[in-house]
């Protein structure tokens, strides 16, 4: 009951002594005096949307109803009891109602829902955080040095590299959205932290519901500007509401932050395949503001979080080994949710040099251009250009839905090969890579699931594995020279000796099962699903670092990538 | 509301395009590195930068020209400019589109691709004919109606920019095929099973590469093979008449008078499918024929003893 209420109508902290922002506080401290204006502009915007024609708003109530009723009757629980009974009611009367009273139906539907979707700043938790934060995760280090020296440890194992410059210098002139790649729950911390270090300002971002049945998590999340997605709820007004606050935080410079692949990537690999509505709504904030003649420019920023060690690897790959991802969208049982597992993932990674790299790439504009130090849109050869001229037909700016979502692709596609090539290749993936395709090589013809079996039955000469890795280490860095993909400084510092051993102590003590064990000379494999779960970040550059004997094993891995 | 229109490259197509859009009542100027004369009202430039006040620009230069002129166009346009290319080749291993290519070197977004049975001299002189445009912009599919149009020509679009770009390369290899199959003697039931396996074969590889099937077997695809092989005359069905011929691969090209992209193209094509494992018999089978010297009669049978499965 008291979990539910909190879920529910998150905690805030009392309205004794509010904090007053400064002018040079970050656009999200005066969220909570704009809130209530952003909640009635979505609202607005929505309605007169639908009010306009009677068939659309008809179709609109009788959508959210049927959705609603049959969420409700699936959930069982208290939000059924006392929800069930309204929907039931109105979807019979629908049809009997004049405008006025649909309209007014509308209005209320499309305000509990905005208002639910809304979330809150407080300005008080936010420096709270900051300093808690990097203390809890030191204090799972060290608990008698939790006050000390967690700050430093938190650097040691949170890397963040990128144009942190460049990136200051933009926060002030316009919106700046962040799309990161998504591996793991504990990437919306990771990266609110590496924000934090890296001198950029908070952001907003969409979080999932069931990430709020935690209690603390959940008023943090809700204080820290989160706004609440249920993925539940199918109605197709909740979805452009949605959409619709997101693109009005922006319009308004609110630094926002949303992962395009929409989910966790169940099989490790670099997302390529994005969901395109949240994007689509920064660049809708875009036309908008050009159209209202708002100079207010939208910039992405493409960013990578690389993990050594994903907390939550093995539920990932069994669920894309099941090829249940959809049916499985939200999953509530994973590691996130054991807090023995974060205790165990925490102490692993601080004692590991480099375990997370956050990448923040080169920012772009909504159409996919390089920005210059002065926010403005630069052609291939550093001609400066103005991004207004993309939304403009025949001379004059003018919004275009169908436009925007041809963009909002484009774009897409951008920030996929963005993704690819700010990738940086941590020691347990370039290993796992190497360890797979030798067990590739050494089964031929085999199918997939048939080697996912094969669990301690392949081993390895030592001495052979070490100059493999070597190889591929060294066609890696080729690759990074060339712009394709990065690699982290263990890669490339470590003797192919020293990586074998990182990788291998990163994983064991950490997942159940065991990813490969060294016996005397020899390797053995042990989950090959762990090792191809690692491996499939390289998926993309097997081709390239395989040599002539190991292509025919780098193509059916690459293969793996097809429908990526 | 009359359009500024730019068209890039003065070979037949080029100009083709130009008097279409002159004959709208459009504003046409026609770049070309060579100063040419031109009929009126159509401008000529030589300049690149007077592609800039355009608001359409075609661009009609062979694929192996692409990089080179988008990389100049590259300096006189921005997002307000829309670009349609009507070129049939890719670029290189890699297999790149001349959509991918325009988007790497200029900063345009709203880009198209037009493509299919449609014929220079058709498009100069105003007759009935019928095209496909691939493109994310319906508004672009408005401008080139606009810009082309009337009541003989008849545009269809479609969101597969890359299926309309990979089905019309492909068409001019698998022309070449027929043409050579047509002149040893292959009789028409057979041409059409070599037809109609050929596309499903190019097609299967265009689906890796994003490509939808149900493009290579629209105008794009299947319809442009039906015109090249019902006698448009194009290079490409010379080409693969010269090689039945007897004549080795680089003097029929010379003799088939244009530069013929298609077999580059399906080299290219069957690298990418054997790293795939894809299959490629009739592919396979004719670049043994015009690079390993396997007799015409030696490569039939070589294609009918393979099992057959379902369609």
């Amino acid at each position: 009951m008291f979990k539910r209420f909190l879920s529910e109508r998150p905690l805030r902290l009392p309205h004794i002594k509010p904090y007053v922002p400064r002018p040079s506080d970050p656009s999200i401290f005066w969220f909570n005096s704009e809130r209530d204006d952003i909640v009635s502009e979505v609202v607005n915007r929505i309605c007169t949307a639908h009010e306009s024609d009677r068939g659309l708003l008809e179709v609109a109530l009788n959508d959210a109803a049927f959705h609603e009723i049959r969420r409700l009757e699936k959930q069982r629980d208290e939000e059924a009891r006392d929800r069930l009974g309204y929907w039931r009611s109105m979807i019979r009367h629908i049809g009997k109602m004049d405008d006025t009273e649909q309209r007014r139906v509308l209005h209320a539907i499309v305000t509990t829902m905005t208002r639910d979707v809304a979330g809150n700043f407080d300005p008080r938790v936010y420096r709270f955080a900051r300093r808690a934060v990097p203390r809890l995760i030191g204090g799972v280090m060290e608990p008698r040095r939790l006050m000390a020296a967690a700050p430093e440890l938190l650097e040691r194992v949170l890397k963040v590299e990128g144009d942190l410059e460049h990136l200051r210098q933009l926060q002030s002139e316009g919106s700046l959205v962040f799309v990161p790649t998504h591996s793991s729950n504990l990437d919306s911390i990771v990266l609110s932290q590496a924000l934090e270090i890296s001198g950029l300002p908070p952001t907003i971002y969409g979080a999932g519901k069931n990430l709020f049945t935690n209690p603390i998590i959940s008023f943090f999340m809700h204080n820290l500007g989160a706004y609440r997605v249920d993925r539940r709820i199918r109605v197709s007004l909740y979805k452009d509401i949605l959409k619709l606050y997101s693109q009005v935080m922006i319009e308004r410079g609110y630094h926002s932050l949303f992962f395009p692949a929409g989910t966790r990537s169940r099989s490790g690999m670099i997302e390529r395949r994005l969901k395109l509505g949240l994007l689509g709504s920064a660049v809708e904030a875009f036309t908008t503001n050009q159209v209202r003649r708002v100079d207010r420019p939208v910039w992405f920023v493409p960013t990578t979080i690389n993990y050594a060690l994903v907390l939550e690897a093995e539920t990932l790959v069994k669920d894309w080994l099941m090829e249940e991802g959809q049916a499985r969208y939200i999953i509530e049982d994973d590691e996130f949710s054991q807090i023995d597992r974060w205790f165990a993932f925490f102490r692993k990674m601080v004692g590991m040099r480099g375990a997370c790299i956050i990448r923040f790439g080169e920012p772009i504009d909504p159409f996919g251009n390089r920005v210059g130090p002065g926010g403005q849109s630069l052609t291939p050869t550093g001609r400066t250009i103005d991004p207004g001229g993309y939304v403009e037909q025949r001379g004059k700016p003018v919004v275009d839905a169908v436009r925007d979502a041809a963009y909002t692709r484009e774009l897409g596609e951008v920030l996929g090969q963005r993704f690819e090539q700010d990738t940086v290749l941590m020691s347990t993936q370039v290993v796992a890579h190497v360890l797979f395709r030798d067990l590739v090589q050494s089964t031929p013809g085999m199918d997939l699931f048939a080697r996912l079996r094969l669990r301690g039955e392949i081993g390895l000469d030592r001495e052979a594995l070490h100059q493999e890795l070597g190889e591929a280490r060294d066609r890696l860095v080729a690759l990074e020279a060339k712009g394709r993909v990065r690699t982290s400084e263990v890669v490339k510092e470590d003797t192919p000796a020293e990586l074998l051993e990182r990788a291998l102590s990163f994983w064991n003590g950490y997942h159940d099962s065991t990813a490969a064990t060294l016996e005397g000379e020899r390797v053995v494999l042990g989950d090959p699903a762990l090792l191809l779960y690692y491996q499939n970040r390289l998926v993309p550059f097997a081709e390239d670092i395989a040599s002539p004997e190991q292509l025919q094993a780098a193509c059916e891995i690459e293969k793996l990538g097809v429908h990526r | 509301m009359s359009l500024r229109v730019g068209v890039v490259g003065a070979g037949a197509f080029g100009r083709g395009i130009a008097q279409a859009s002159v004959r709208q009542g459009h504003d046409v100027v026609l770049w070309s590195r060579q100063d040419r004369e031109l009929p009126d009202p159509i401008r000529a430039s030589t300049d690149i930068a007077d592609m800039r006040d355009r608001e359409l620009i075609f661009l009609a230069v062979p694929a192996r020209h692409a990089v080179d002129v988008a990389e100049q166009l590259g300096e006189a346009v921005d997002g307000r400019h829309s670009i349609v290319h009507v070129s049939r080749g890719l670029i290189g291993a890699e297999l790149q589109t001349i959509t991918q290519v325009i988007r790497e070197k200029t900063v345009c977004r709203r880009l198209g691709a037009l493509a299919g049975p449609l014929v220079a001299d058709a498009l100069a002189e105003g007759r009935p004919s019928g095209a496909i445009l691939g493109t994310g912009f319906p508004e672009l599919t408005d401008l080139v109606r606009e810009a082309l149009g009337g009541a003989g020509l008849r545009i269809y679009e479609t969101r597969d920019v890359v299926g309309v770009e990979l089905a019309s390369a492909t068409v001019g290899f698998l022309t070449v095929v027929l043409a050579y199959a047509q002149e040893v003697g292959v009789g028409p039931s057979t041409l059409a099973v070599l037809a109609t396996r050929g596309m499903v074969e190019v097609s299967r590889i265009g689906q890796t590469l994003g490509a939808k099937e149900s493009t290579f077997m629209g105008l794009a695809g299947l319809g442009d093979l039906i015109a090249a092989v019902a006698g448009d005359h194009r290079p490409e069905f010379r080409l693969g008449r010269a090689l039945a011929q007897g004549a080795k691969l680089t003097s029929a090209v010379g003799e088939a008078g244009a530069y013929v992209e298609g077999i580059e193209v399906a080299r290219h094509l069957m690298e990418h499918a054997r790293r795939l494992g894809l299959p490629t018999p009739i592919s396979s089978t004719f670049v043994a024929v015009t690079e390993g010297g396997m007799s015409s009669e030696a490569a039939i049978e070589a294609l009918m003893e393979r099992q057959v499965g379902k369609e």
